[in-house]
């Protein structure tokens, strides 16, 4: 049996972040699982970039800007110590990565170059053009090349073991062979990404994006917070949801509807276009609402403008977005506007985070970091330009605490959870297996997209939500018999379809339980039947607890320290 | 055209076989989308890998009809028109299969670190401080921090598909070359040595990789200047680096190559000795004349002004 000291799983920015922060303590075996290869997760998808105060845009800038233009953007959710905590470490993370090899864009004085990014009040977003996320996860590849950390490739998450003693390890699905691995660690870091793909089609986020993590995590124990702030990216292509960065935003593109208004006008007349996510892709959806898009239906779109940059800044700052325009939706930037509409890009919550220090969770020896936790620092609306912050700052935090964790623990065995669980999970990988007369794994996911888009989407309302509840629970029955469709033992990608689509399921009923309990309107997180935020009652968290089969309601006080809520004006 | 024909070369494992799929042609698709399409209402046993479907992840390369590419920003249009209704996918060359269309990465990732593709950073940048560097450093390293690691390039590489003991993939030399490119790193001999030791000059130039990248990454460009910076950095004693200065030196003489002479400036005259029975091979088909020495070309005037002007141009 394989056996690590630090065991993370998943090999995104914060995963592979983390990994290197434990083995650079020397010592201790640590392992990278993940269900690709490395470079394929979803931080190379990130293009605008990376925050932090560093001044060198903007000398009047500080921490503290960042700090309150976190907690305004977060819709007052985030909690405000583990934000001044966040601020305060995201500059040194950008200077060491530098120092690990980013490629940054440059300013005239060969510092790190920063634009401005939506929701905030100065240019510290520094970045690489418009593929920040790609060569930050290069570069931790390298890294990790560098310090031979101990990759395991194509390993599927399943479980986590847990007995008397604490966390025994984890069991995976080894996609070559389609055996089921148990692995012993002392301490697991959850760095396994968001759940973007309950959205299926309509998102930003790779096929990977199944809340395997954050599903794994709950069904061990652990609370899932905020589960219902589920962010939508306002730009995303038309045709294929794909994403067109903030960053063309940032550079100073334009929003028009049908009758060629900049519509954001009406929504946020001092900011426009650099209006918070959730503004930007509540105000594109009334457009299309009331009338005033392009097209019909689901394939109804506004216009994003860039040809007032010119040709030369285009190809300078925003030569992905070309490609990706002319690519998918056949436009060239250069030449005619970009069909756009919002798509779902980022699950703000995630595993319950308990101790931002260190990415510990409820249990002890597990951790989490990235879109699979929740710390928070995004609460209910995050700022374009923080997520891979997010990902050094806390992948860095995590490592460190896992690897402290690791070496005061004297392990107990606990092979006899791990060999329990890597049992229930074989029998039940086999069944879905042998069964050829079920559902298909396609069809439930497919109709759980669109109960999701359609009731659970930009616009919330009680009813529907309960219909949408109602959809779940059905579809959950129907996976319970569904069929893989491939019984062989070896790269059974239909096999990995099914263990997410359990995973999407259940990351989706928690986030309509969280949304239809929630009834005020904050951030990503809009109920039509309760426009205004409440902060009486709902200045707390969600938390969600599987108990036996049960999915338990209860909630954590926001912790407010300098910044008493306000109304948020941009 | 109603119905498009993907003809799959599968591997469960064990024994390989072809198989054909037909699916309703929809205007303005990817291959990607015929693949899913294939697994998601025929066959969900048909295995591939694919990730950010937007062309930045890598995950989905392919071979369609012989050329790597990569699937989910390929239009199935644009192949249908070139190729008709029947495309050829298999998995990509020059890599061991898994099962179908997926590849295994696992020994290209041993031999990418075997390059030590990472930076070295120098004396005067801290991790505390991070580094310096100007626009202008940062847009010569900008084109190589595009590759995705797709393996398109090492499918294609004919070189390669020769034998890959005496040579890397050509995305190894240009992470190398990445390296060695960046104003920051402090240490181009430790990219450079891995890569001489590996036939950084056995490159055959047939351009494949620069072609076949999807990303717009030219690792042959990449080969090239790391050769140029072995040289300078004076790491220049071996076979690749002593031909290129025989070239050179003839060209500069007499405006064509002296092939009696290129062996021994190249091979040093004991290693060239080895190849005498080739030499007694060609003399006595009258290929090899010892005693032709080429006079300088018409205009060898101007030869030499272009060589000059090539040593006086900035690398």
């Amino acid at each position: 049996m394989q056996t690590f000291d630090v065991l993370v799983i998943g090999s995104g920015g914060a995963g592979m972040r983390a990994a290197l922060e434990a083995g650079a303590r020397g010592g201790l075996a640590v392992g990278l699982m993940t269900k690709m290869f490395p470079t394929r997760s979803a931080t190379g998808m990130a293009q605008g970039g990376i925050n932090g105060f560093l001044g060198n845009a903007d000398p009047t800038d500080s921490v503290a800007k960042h700090v309150f233009d976190t907690v305004k953007g977060s819709d007052y959710l985030g909690d405000q110590d583990a934000i001044a905590f966040f601020c305060g470490q995201a500059a040194a993370a950008i200077r060491e990565i530098d120092y690990y090899g980013v490629p940054f864009s440059r300013d005239g004085d060969g510092r790190i170059a920063q634009r401005n990014f939506g929701g905030q009040s100065a240019p510290r977003t520094c970045f690489s053009a418009d593929k920040t996320g790609h060569v930050i996860l290069h570069t931790l590849y390298e890294q990790c090349l560098k310090h031979g950390v101990k990759m395991l490739t194509d390993r599927l998450l399943l479980d986590l073991a847990v007995d008397d003693d604490g966390l025994c390890g984890a069991v995976a699905l080894d996609i070559r062979t389609g055996q089921v691995v148990p692995v012993r660690a002392k301490a697991v870091v959850i760095a396994t990404g968001g759940a973007g793909r309950m959205y299926w089609s309509r998102t930003t986020n790779p096929f990977a994006s199944t809340a395997d993590g954050m599903a794994a995590c709950f069904r061990a124990g652990i609370p899932l917070k905020d589960p219902e702030m589920v962010q939508f990216h306002p730009t995303g292509l038309a045709g294929t949801g794909i994403l067109m960065s903030e960053a063309s935003r940032a550079e100073g593109g334009y929003l028009y509807n049908n009758a060629g208004e900049r519509f954001m006008a009406r929504y946020a007349p001092e900011k426009m276009e650099l209006a918070t996510r959730d503004l930007v892709s509540q105000a594109i959806e009334t457009e299309i609402r009331e009338g005033r898009g392009f097209g019909t239906g689901l394939s109804a779109y506004v216009l994003l403008d860039l040809r007032h940059l010119g040709r030369e800044k285009i190809l300078e700052r925003l030569p992905g977005i070309r490609d990706l325009a002319m690519t998918f939706e056949r436009v060239d930037p250069v030449e005619a506007p970009i069909p756009i509409r919002p798509s779902c890009h980022y699950t703000m919550g995630g595993v319950d985070v308990t101790d931002f220090r260190t990415g510990g969770t409820a249990l002890a020896g597990l951790f989490a970091a990235g879109e699979a936790a929740c710390v928070s620092v995004h609460g209910a609306n995050r700022l374009g330009g923080n997520s891979l912050a997010d990902i050094m700052v806390f992948g860095k935090c995590a490592g460190a605490g896992a690897a402290d964790y690791a070496l005061g623990r004297d392990r107990k065995a606990g092979d006899g959870a791990l060999a329990a669980k890597a049992a229930e999970w074989e029998e039940r990988l086999a069944a879905a297996m042998a069964r050829d007369d079920g559902p298909a794994v396609a069809s439930i996911r497919d109709r759980l997209a669109e109960a999701m888009w359609n009731k659970v989407g930009i616009f919330r309302r009680g009813g529907e939500m309960k219909e949408a509840a109602a959809a779940i629970d059905g579809l959950t029955e129907e996976y319970a018999r569904c069929a893989v469709g491939d019984d062989s033992r070896v790269f059974n990608t239909a096999l990995v379809n099914y263990v997410e689509l359990g995973n999407l399921l259940a990351m989706a009923k928690a986030a309509v339980l969280g949304a239809l309990n929630r009834t005020e309107s904050r951030g990503c997180h809009l109920r039509e039947d309760y426009p205004a935020r409440d902060d009486a009652n709902f200045l707390k968290h969600t938390l969600v607890t599987l108990a036996g089969t049960r999915y338990e309601l209860s909630y954590r006080p926001v912790v407010v320290t300098d910044y008493q809520p306000a109304e948020r004006r941009y | 055209m109603e119905q498009v024909v993907y003809r799959i070369r599968r591997f469960d494992g064990r024994k390989e076989f072809w198989q054909e799929y037909r699916f309703a042609h929809e205007a303005n698709k990817t291959v990607l989308w015929g693949l899913l399409k294939i697994k998601e209402t025929v066959d969900p046993s048909l295995a591939f890998v694919a990730a950010c479907r937007s062309a930045v992840c890598g995950a989905c390369a392919v071979r369609v009809n012989g050329e790597a590419m990569l699937a989910c920003e390929t239009p199935l249009d644009a192949l249908l028109e070139r190729f008709g209704a029947t495309l050829v996918l298999e998995p990509l060359g020059n890599f061991p299969v898994i099962r179908d269309l997926v590849v295994d990465w696992e020994p290209k990732a041993a031999r990418l670190a075997e390059a030590k593709p990472w930076l070295v950073p120098r004396e005067e940048f801290s991790a505390e401080a991070g580094c310096r560097q100007s626009q202008a450093e940062f847009r010569r390293i900008n084109a190589q921090t595009n590759c995705i690691l797709c393996g398109a390039c090492a499918s294609e590489c004919n070189k390669l598909t020769t034998g890959d003991d005496d040579f890397y993939e050509p995305f190894v030399y240009t992470k190398a070359g990445k390296f060695v490119a960046d104003s920051r790193d402090g240490a181009a001999a430790d990219h450079l040595r891995p890569v001489l030791a590996r036939g950084l000059w056995k490159c055959v130039h047939c351009q494949e990789c620069v072609t076949k990248c999807p990303k717009r990454v030219a690792p042959a460009e990449d080969i090239a200047a790391l050769r140029r910076a072995s040289i300078r950095l004076g790491l220049a004693d071996n076979q690749g680096t002593r031909h290129a200065r025989a070239f050179a030196g003839d060209i500069t003489k007499t405006g064509r190559l002296n092939e009696t002479t290129m062996a021994v400036k190249t091979d040093g005259l004991l290693k060239s000795a080895t190849r005498l029975p080739f030499a007694l091979r060609l003399l006595r088909r009258g290929k090899l004349n010892p005693f032709h020495f080429p006079a300088p070309v018409e205009g060898i005037d101007g030869v030499r002004a272009i060589v000059k002007a090539a040593k006086e141009a900035k690398e």
